[in-house]
């Protein structure tokens, strides 16, 4: 009983990671429709950023967030007005994902030039140590990430929901050419909500840096769980990322220890074509917006 | 006049018909130079590099100085078309390299099939000499050496100093599962039959997990004496810190290669935690140096040449590799394929009478049978090698 617990605590630890990696992810996808493949490399930027920050100024990873969250938004608004805007109106949409693959490629080279392929260390500050908490351990940095996404999936939706510029994104996100015909600018729009997703990104990287080393290729590890999340959650939907990272965490750990470390990957993602089936849009997911067609 | 002309003339044909004495014979190196393997693919050429050198400053090889045209191996397919080059453009009547297995496997192809020699210094994957060409010799230990180097050191090294008997250890072996950790993971399986181990788990995981906490809960469960992990570096960052946050201390932790030989991952995972942990990996500069003459020597050159100390053990594999190869085609008496691929045939150096303590002499699949990789511990911060006896620099140590 004492180790299933234990499995339990440590898929749901697990599972937070997931969620606060995602759901910048999950809020770019729902707005812009855009499936931004260089998702990982913003969170390796954000972990470099953590990484210079405390070791250069001897600053507490988690307070380099005043830096890291506001650097990210101006990368993912540039990204934005720079890479993606042009190719909206691009006939194809594929164009725009290939523009991310590409921003992805250019990103880890770019990493690989200036902090070669060695890894990086953040001090971990005192978050690697493990607390008790009743029969199971933990980690006190595990359980803060949990904390800190719980907490920005309620601030979000809140944001989202009650404020003019919250209601505004939701707007362009149901309706593209609607807004635009209510007064709203949909392309400011867009500026700040991939600049928003970055941030959060930027957030999950102070949080994730002094758990995880850093290197170059440290995105690669965690984009393909993110997608796999954010599509099992619903595409776009904040919540559902939140409760699909948990999902997955939970059976990626169960899996992995009762099943075989080998097999977990199969489970995972047998389990995830299983949902798919039965349920398309994912388990939050609304049916198909008509504004992908306009 | 006109005779003073002639005589410069003839003075200019004799000193060019003296330097054509002194011709240059060209050897191809290639290494991955950039790219995400090209910290250690230039550290596996500087090898060659000063092996290249020394011969030179004696004389060169068969009376010609030796030139060394670079290849840049940055992924496969240009291994392919860089050995090519090397071949047809270049001329070179052989090539050296190339640090990364798959590379090797590739560009080794193309001098199989233009039938020009191929010397493997640094790549450890079995399917390099598995593929019996007649044009490629490898110098270097493999994935069956470390294999069977882990082994041997638990039956006499590790079973002893915890003070149980071999048999009563609980081994459990985790890899990654590449074709590198699964190649590794079944020599492993294969040797500790072979000495009557008791292996009571074997399990693959993907190189790029982020969490091995359920493999460490497992062996924790089981009792798991000593853990063999065949790894890369974030997995072995992984491992050893989930292992020490979850309270699981078993007697012996054996990393292989990867990973567990550099110093990023000591300082990831924190000194006190890498303490003990035991690694099989190439000959590395902690050893006793009365098995492996000319390493001093190797090291000076390196830092004269290079402004620094050696950044890993990869330099020295291939310039023992290099310098055995070089020596023997010294002695081949042409430039020859056939010429080249006889002579190096024949050699025979014994263990102990290289820089790298392992002899050479080539068997099937012209692998070198006398390759071996050495037992290093991770003592008070530094990597020091500790097995075998012969070339331990110090004590293994146990904690208790």
């Amino acid at each position: 009983m004492e180790t299933f617990l234990q499995v339990v605590a440590n898929g749901l630890m697990l599972g937070g990671l997931f969620a606060i990696i995602s759901i910048g992810l999950t809020l770019i996808f729902g707005i812009i429709k855009v499936v931004n493949f260089a998702h990982g490399e913003f969170l390796m930027a954000g972990m470099f950023l953590t990484y210079l920050i405390t070791t250069q100024l001897g600053l507490h990873p988690y307070a380099s967030v005043v830096v890291v969250a506001p650097a990210l938004f101006v990368l993912g608004a540039v990204t934005q007005k720079l890479l993606i805007q042009p190719l909206l109106s691009a006939r194809d949409e594929h164009v725009q994902i290939f523009a991310t693959v590409g921003l992805s490629t250019a990103m880890i080279n770019l990493a690989l030039l200036i902090f070669g392929a060695d890894i990086a260390n953040t001090p971990s500050s005192g978050l690697r140590s493990s607390i008790q908490l009743g029969p199971v351990r933990i980690l006190e940095g595990q359980l803060y990430i949990l904390i800190c996404a719980a907490l920005l999936v309620v601030g979000l939706e809140f944001f989202l929901r009650r404020t003019q510029t919250g209601r505004a994104i939701r707007a362009v996100a149901q309706n593209r050419a609607a807004a635009q015909l209510m007064g709203i600018n949909v392309n400011w729009i867009y500026v700040l909500s991939f600049g928003i997703g970055a941030a959060c990104v930027g957030l999950a990287s102070s949080l994730v840096a002094p758990l995880y080393p850093t290197s170059s290729t440290i995105g690669t590890y965690f984009v393909l769980t993110a997608f796999v999340v954010v599509v099992l959650g619903g595409l776009g939907s904040i919540p559902g990322a939140f409760v699909g990272a948990i999902i997955i965490g939970l059976l990626d750990s169960l899996a992995g220890f009762y099943i075989g470390s080998d097999l977990r990957e199969a489970v995972v993602f047998g389990v995830f074509l299983v949902i798919l089936i039965l349920k398309p849009s994912g388990l939050f997911g609304t049916r198909l917006k008509l504004s992908h067609i306009s | 006049m006109k005779r003073f002309g002639l005589m410069t003339t003839s003075a200019l044909a004799l000193a060019m018909m003296a330097t054509g004495a002194l011709a240059d014979v060209k050897f191809g190196a290639l290494y991955p130079f950039s790219g995400q393997l090209a910290l250690l693919g230039e550290e596996s050429a500087r090898g060659l590099e000063i092996a290249v050198d020394e011969i030179n400053a004696a004389g060169g090889v068969q009376g010609e100085k030796v030139v060394l045209e670079r290849g840049d191996a940055v992924d496969n397919n240009q291994a392919i078309g860089e050995a090519r080059r090397l071949i047809s453009v270049a001329a070179v009547k052989a090539i050296f390299g190339s640090y990364s297995s798959a590379r090797s496997i590739a560009a080794s192809q193309v001098a199989e099939l233009a039938g020009v020699p191929y010397f493997e210094l640094g790549a450890v994957a079995d399917e390099v000499t598995s593929r019996d060409f007649k044009y490629l010799f490898r110098t270097n230990p493999t994935a069956d050496h470390m294999g069977k180097l882990i082994v041997d050191m638990i039956v006499n090294k590790v079973a002893p100093g915890i003070g149980k008997d071999p048999k009563d250890l609980k081994i459990g072996i985790i890899h990654e599962d590449s074709s590198y950790g699964t190649s590794v993971a079944g020599h492993q399986e294969r040797y500790g039959k072979e000495a009557g181990l008791n292996i009571v788990t074997t399990q693959g995981y993907p190189a790029a997990t982020v969490d091995m906490s359920s493999i460490v809960l497992d062996l924790k469960q089981r009792e798991v004496d000593v853990v063999l992990q065949t790894s890369y570096q974030n997995d072995s960052v992984l491992f050893l810190q989930q292992a020490n946050e979850a309270g699981y201390k078993p007697a012996a932790i054996i990393g292989g290669g990867g990973g567990y030989s550099m110093i990023p991952t000591a300082e990831a995972v924190g000194k006190d935690v890498i303490e003990g942990v035991l690694d099989a990996d190439f000959t590395q500069y902690a050893v006793n140096t009365e098995f492996t003459p000319g390493l001093e020597a190797f090291v000076e050159a390196y830092k004269a040449k290079y402004g620094s100390e050696p950044r890993s053990g990869h330099s020295l594999n291939n310039y023992v590799g290099a310098m055995a190869i070089l020596k023997a085609i010294d002695k081949a008496g042409s430039f020859e394929p056939d010429a080249i691929v006889e002579a190096v045939a024949g050699i025979d150096i014994p263990q102990g009478e290289t820089a790298a303590g392992y002899g050479v002499q080539f068997g099937a699949g012209n692998q070198n049978e006398r390759a071996s990789m050495m037992g290093m511990q991770w003592q008070d911060g530094k990597l020091v090698t500790v097995y075998p006896d012969a070339a331990a620099a110090a004590d293994m140590r146990f904690a208790n």
